[in-house]
């Protein structure tokens, strides 16, 4: 033979070989690979806060007497800021270590010195001044870009407001705030004497149109307890103060003309001091912090059994510190905070979650920690104006165990509970993913949906393998894998527009068909058995009793149908609808889980129905003849021989179909009303991960926690059919190597 | 014991009842099944067929036209209420109205009533009493009907010109976009103001936009001249309606038709449907951009999943040894094919979308950056994504088709000396054909009917051009499609009008039945016959 030919040959063959090996070892690598991807996407919403020490120099002017009172640096972390006792504003390149800018800041009644700063919301400081007055101002960065498109930053002082000297002396520590909308300011100041004082001024406009500025002033407290933090609302509305005794004491202040101490709680439960105190985002949540270290939110709470009106309630504790705490610094973006104690050491935490982060210590003691208005970095500040800033990288806070699968205490909320709710309107809105009711959606859905499919389909396999004739067999099969081929948009397209708006006027026809159909049944039988001998119909009994079961089903519906009305009127005054709602307080969703039962129920019979009748069909003919052959009945041998038989197979489609409808999407994503709800109740819908995912997914911005949130949820989605198809699939290896014999 | 006793004989003996139980189970199957066929065929082969016009006159005076759509009793139980559609939106604010059967006192279908489709406000229902155009005054004698089809000619002449004005703006345009590209590209690459090649692409781009101008200021006037053209309408209460003519779709006489003419009606209906482009926020028209994205993305992924499917076949029957590792990956191949389509499309957003075309993006294109080419969603991702969910019905089939061939076969052309390969491509693969066809067709009928792993991949509800076009490079991968399934979730739960919406639904939804059920029965079709031909047992 040709000898080139032949080497061709070997050579083909050779490189079929690598080409086809390799081939078929990639596809095992994709299944591996699917889940890593989409398990890659998810894992950094469990990894810690990560931070990098930025930039180190000193703040310290050529003046050692004057200490700094605060500092802070802006989003780019390049230009830090620190201002002194003597009113003095020094900004610095915090990469070169240079004083780029400085600004000597005025006092409205002359005063020289500064006794204490405050600092809150967006670098926002108010200074009290020795000749009492304060003034309240913002340090702004405004970046510009020059021609090359090189970027500088701008810094801008700007002064909100300068509120005068009280009449009745020089306080010890001032908060003051203003509420542009409302045009109110409000400002309260810790005397000497140990008294709280509060003045609000309100723009009033009278008759004629004039505005006018009044003044209210409050003496908050008579000084008998030591006040030892206090915390003021953003806008000023509410206050919190804390006392040597671990007391809790608020104020709403929203209406200056009616206030008074709302509460007072004993906070600490063992009368150690509160040592700081400060506002959340959002201004609801407020941290306490004591002499011993510990650190817990509190917010208000609705308790009926307590009496009306809110009652404020420990939420959530977070990791204690060994050392009384000294500062807070609540994030700009979320609900966390960095929490700074007497020894220097400084945590990152978040308050949902309960996480803490991170941890920073530095050589030099901390004494004071500002963090800039992105939220990206940290600046730490010694007593001797050394300073360390970093870059922090914290990009899913909100995210742990609990925060996914447990109860949790959202703010607003009065008790911990289950909740989805990705996104709002509003910008401190903390978003709630809770994976627990989606999953419960899920399982809800598939369960009622398997109460449908499984015994409906077994049945029918039954039938098809065992009993029914061999030209219907042949029929059957092909009609239920054509059943399996029918899009699952087109069924929830159906049972969603068409189906639902029908139910919803004949629940009750619905229901009645559930009772009657038995009955015409069994009495169809009843009839049958009188009749079944007759020449005329004796063949269908040999394979054919679907064709005269099939009009007895359409018989009752129609019956059902026209005995709806009347029922309705008598057992539910009318309307179901209003019955349900005003007897058992359930709300009728049209789009609920009976729907989703049928829809869904349709969509996995075929797929039970092909495995078990396959299986049903491949148990040895010499068992079926063995058993007919000493007597028992067709049943018997189907119940007694047949299907122990082809048990695996029947559990192995019922497996099959149960993660099918695990993952199903369209059918529910149309024919729920998408509501993450948990509740049993079949006349309402639910949100399933899968559904959930392709509501979100478009709008979920890259690499976001809701972004990898959904990625966490396809997970959980691969790995639950993951486990209910490989039972299967081994199940059902085990019975092919079983019956080869045969 | 005697077993003619009559008991024995008894339907109620031996576990009877459970076998009549089990049959019924398979009727319910089978009815929902059929309710679902006729439900979809009696919706949607209606929805073409035009309906009669009937003229309600009311007790209040007031008169309705429109379309009987159902009937149903009233919740007080006095009498019936139907549907009808009104039309006439711009009028009446809904389509839809329910009218109390017991209010109207008279019910007509006036002959010459005449139905409109227009471009916008959906339909009108009344009649024509006028026709104004250039140059046709004193003709006040001629037939309406009549003057409305010469009018009618001498407007889509018009629409003619400017639709091949707007080719011509269409070409321009793009010339002007790559242009635009091409000096961000320069600029990008760090070219200054005054380099002479990216003053020659500047000065290119001003001359285009001149004869931009000047094309769009011919379109104008020519939109000017078509807008002289009116019908003079009236409604079934006599408001006047003036309706310009290029905004007449179809006008018909419904009343006035016979069989035959509603036979040729419908015709006209479904070529609109197959070559027409949708209107009306997608609820009229046609679905071609549809039809033509479905049948792309399957195309494009059968091109993947055929060979992927046929080669992992192929190794684990001919290639692979039987042990644990390819029962692992047996096992691996009927995960993969259980896996819900909503974690594929999530895996092709992740690793198609975001990982290999952001990749792509910032080697190719960095200069459009972060305005996205490639790493949006696009056919060819969605097509990728469908092809890995395909892949393993390929594989199942082949497998099965392979392993259904004797071994005799395989030992008697190694016997006469073939290799491997030569025993795979001129034996086994041609005898395995019709079962890998049916793989291949399964796995396309799945394709067409998946919509969850499209919608975030890259389908839309409606993409501006085709992916596949007479412009250079022909075949625009990166490009959004349409998709039927995608349209009938689109239409029927994110339309502003659901009710109107409804028969495009009905329609949409009948088309993907059929092909999905004529793609499956031929696949089956084929199982079967190549099953029978094996277990006859040639070999």
């Amino acid at each position: 033979m040709d000898q080139k030919f032949l080497k061709r040959a070997k050579r083909n063959d050779r490189w079929a070989r690598y080409g086809i090996t390799l081939g078929g070892v990639s596809i095992i690598f994709c299944v591996v690979l699917i889940l890593l991807l989409i398990a890659k996407v998810s894992v950094p919403l469990f990894l810690p806060a990560d931070a990098d020490v930025f930039a180190k120099f000193s703040l310290q002017g050529e003046k050692q007497d004057h200490p700094i009172l605060t500092s802070g640096v802006d989003e780019y972390l390049e230009t830090a800021f620190s201002i002194d006792k003597t009113g003095m504003v020094r900004f610095v390149d915090t990469r070169r270590s240079q004083l780029v800018f400085q600004k000597q800041l005025q006092s409205a009644n002359g005063g020289k010195k500064i006794l204490a700063i405050d600092s809150y919301g967006a670098q926002k400081f108010n200074l009290l001044w020795d000749d009492g007055s304060l003034g309240l101002i913002q340090v702004q960065f405004k970046p510009e870009f020059d021609a090359e498109g090189t970027r500088t930053i701008r810094p801008v002082i700007k002064q909100i407001k300068k509120l005068p000297t009280p009449e009745n002396g020089i306080p010890l520590k001032s908060l003051a705030r203003f509420h542009e909308e409302e045009n109110r300011t409000t400002r309260v100041d810790l005397m000497q004497d140990g008294s709280l004082h509060l003045r609000q001024w309100v723009v009033q406009e009278d008759m004629l149109g004039e505005e006018e500025e009044v003044v209210q002033h409050t003496r908050l407290t008579e000084g008998r307890e030591t006040l030892t933090a206090m915390a003021l609302g953003t806008l000023g509305d509410i206050l919190y103060v804390g006392t040597d005794k671990g007391e809790l004491l608020r104020w709403q202040l929203a209406d200056p003309e009616e206030v008074a101490l709302t509460e007072k709680v004993d906070a600490s439960g063992d009368g150690t001091a509160i040592t700081a105190l400060a506002m959340l985002l959002g201004d609801i949540s407020v941290l306490v912090g004591d002499d011993k270290g510990r650190v817990a939110s509190w917010f208000p709470v609705r308790k009926p059994e307590q009496g009306k009106g809110k009652f404020l309630e420990k939420i959530h504790t977070l990791k204690p510190h060994g050392a009384p705490i000294k500062q807070f610094v609540p994030s700009s973006r979320n609900k966390g905070f960095y929490s700074l104690d007497a020894t220097g050491k400084i945590h990152l935490n978040h308050t949902t979650s309960e996480r803490l982060l991170l941890t920073f210590e530095e050589p030099g003691k901390t004494e004071r920690i500002s963090a800039s208005i992105r939220d990206n970095g940290l600046l730490a500040q010694s007593a001797d104006g050394k300073v360390t800033i970093w870059e922090v990288d914290n990009p899913h806070p909100e995210i742990s165990w609990t925060t996914l699968f447990g109860k949790v205490w959202y703010e607003s909320y009065d008790e911990p509970s289950y909740s989805w709710q990705s996104s709002s309107g509003s910008d401190d809105f903390e978003p709630k993913l809770s994976l627990t009711p989606l999953i419960f959606g899920t399982i809800k859905g598939t369960v009622y949906a398997m109460l449908f499919a499984v015994p409906v389909a077994l049945l029918g396999a039954i039938y098809t393998s065992q009993f029914a004739s061999a030209r219907t067999r042949e029929m059957i099969k092909p009609t239920v894998e054509i059943m399996a081929a029918i899009p699952t948009v087109v069924i929830g397209f159906l049972a969603a527009l068409w189906l639902a708006p029908l139910v919803e006027i004949n629940v009750v026809a619905v229901f009645i068909t559930f009772i009657l159909t038995p009955f015409v049944f069994f009495g169809f039988l009843a009839l049958w058995d009188q009749f079944r001998k007759k020449d005329q119909v004796k063949d269908l009994e040999k394979g054919n009793e679907f064709l005269v079961i099939a009009p007895i089903f359409i018989f009752s519906l129609f019956v059902a149908y026209l005995l709806g009305p009347f029922f309705e009127g008598v057992l539910f005054d009318g309307s179901f609808k209003l019955w349900l709602f005003n007897s058992a307080g359930m709300r009728y969703d049209p789009r609920n889980c009976m729907i989703i039962a049928l829809a869904m129920g349709f969509a996995v019979i075929p797929i039970i129905f092909t495995i078990a009748e396959d299986s049903l069909s491949n148990v040895p003919k010499p068992l079926k003849a063995a058993s007919l052959a000493v007597g028992a009945s067709r049943w018997q041998t189907v119940a007694r021989v047949i299907l122990p038989s082809a048990s695996p197979g029947i559990f192995a489609g019922t497996m099959i179909g149960f993660g099918r409808a695990i993952g199903e999407t369209m059918i529910v994503l149309m024919a729920t009303g998408n509501t993450a709800i948990m509740e049993w109740s079949i006349f309402n819908g639910m949100r399933p991960l899968s559904a959930n995912i392709a509501v979100e997914i478009p709008e979920a911005p890259v690499g976001g926690t809701l972004y990898r949130v959904l990625f966490l949820s396809a997970v959980i989605l691969f790995v639950m059919t993951f486990v209910l198809n490989t039972v299967a699939e081994v199940v059902r290896q085990r019975l092919r190597r079983k019956y080869g014999r045969f | 014991m005697d077993i003619t006793n009559n008991k024995s004989e008894s339907l109620w003996r031996k576990g009877e009842p459970w076998v009549w139980m089990t049959g019924a189970s398979l009727a319910l199957t089978l009815l929902i099944t059929a309710t679902l066929i006729v439900v979809v065929m009696v919706n949607g082969l209606g929805v073409f067929w035009p309906a009669n016009l009937q003229q309600l006159q009311m007790k209040d005076g007031t008169r309705v036209m429109g379309e009987h759509i159902k009937q149903e009793p009233m919740p007080s139980g006095e009498g019936d209420r139907a549907q009808f559609k009104i039309g006439n939106r711009e009028i009446n604010g809904l389509d839809f109205r329910w009218i109390n059967l017991p209010d109207v006192t008279e019910t007509t279908e006036p002959k010459d009533a005449v139905a409109i489709e227009r471009e916008e406000y959906g339909n009108f229902y009344g009649y024509l009493t006028g026709v104004r155009a250039p140059g046709l005054e004193g003709t006040e004698d001629q037939d309406v009907l009549d003057l409305f089809h010469q009018k009618k000619e001498v407007v889509e002449n018009l629409e003619h010109r400017i639709e091949a004005l707007a080719d011509r703006i269409q070409v321009l345009s793009k010339q002007m976009q790559e242009l635009r590209l091409e000096d961000q590209r320069l600029v990008y690459n760090g070219v200054k103001d005054e380099d002479p090649e990216l003053l020659d692409v500047r000065r290119m781009h001003n001359a285009l936009r001149e004869d931009f101008t000047i094309l769009l200021n011919q379109q104008d006037e020519l939109r000017a001249e078509q807008a002289r053209y009116r019908l003079l309408l009236e409604d079934a209460n006599g408001i006047k309606i003036d309706l310009p003519l290029s905004h007449v779709v179809r006008l018909y006489q419904p009343n006035d038709m016979g069989t035959g003419s509603k036979m040729l009606f419908y015709g006209s209906k479904l070529i609109e449907l197959f070559l027409g482009e949708p209107r009306e926020a997608n609820t009229e028209g046609g679905l071609f951009p549809a039809i033509f994205g479905t049948v792309m993305l399957i195309f494009l992924m059968s091109l993947v999943s055929f060979p992927m499917g046929v080669i992992a076949a192929v190794y684990l029957r001919e290639y692979a040894k039987d042990g644990p590792v390819v029962r692992l990956v047996r096992i691996a191949v009927n995960n993969l094919a259980g896996i819900p389509s909503i974690v594929y499309g999530i895996f092709g957003l992740g690793f198609f979308v975001y990982g290999i075309g952001g990749t792509l993006d910032q080697i190719f294109y960095p200069e459009r950056l972060p305005t996205p080419t490639m790493g949006t969603g696009g056919i060819l991702w969605a097509s990728l994504t469908l092809a890995i969910l395909t892949v393993p019905v390929v594989i199942v089939s082949t497998d099965e088709a392979l392993g259904a061939i004797p071994q005799g076969v395989r030992e008697g052309s190694l016997a006469l000396g073939s290799t491997k390969f030569q025993l795979l491509t001129r034996i086994l693969l041609p005898m395995a054909s019709p079962g890998i066809m049916t793989g291949l067709i399964l796995s396309m009928a799945r394709a067409a009917g998946e919509v969850a792993p499209l919608m975030i991949t890259g389908v839309v509800k409606l993409a501006p051009s085709l992916p596949l076009d007479g412009e250079f490079p022909f075949l625009h991968l990166d490009r959004k499609f349409m998709h039927l399934g995608f349209h009938i979730y689109d239409i029927g739960f994110q339309s502003p009008n659901v009710e109107a919406a409804k028969p495009m639904v009905y329609v949409t939804t009948l088309l993907l039945v059929l092909i999905v059920l004529v793609m499956s029965s031929v696949a089956i079709h084929m199982r079967n016959k190549m099953k029978k031909k094996y277990s006859s047992g040639t070999f």
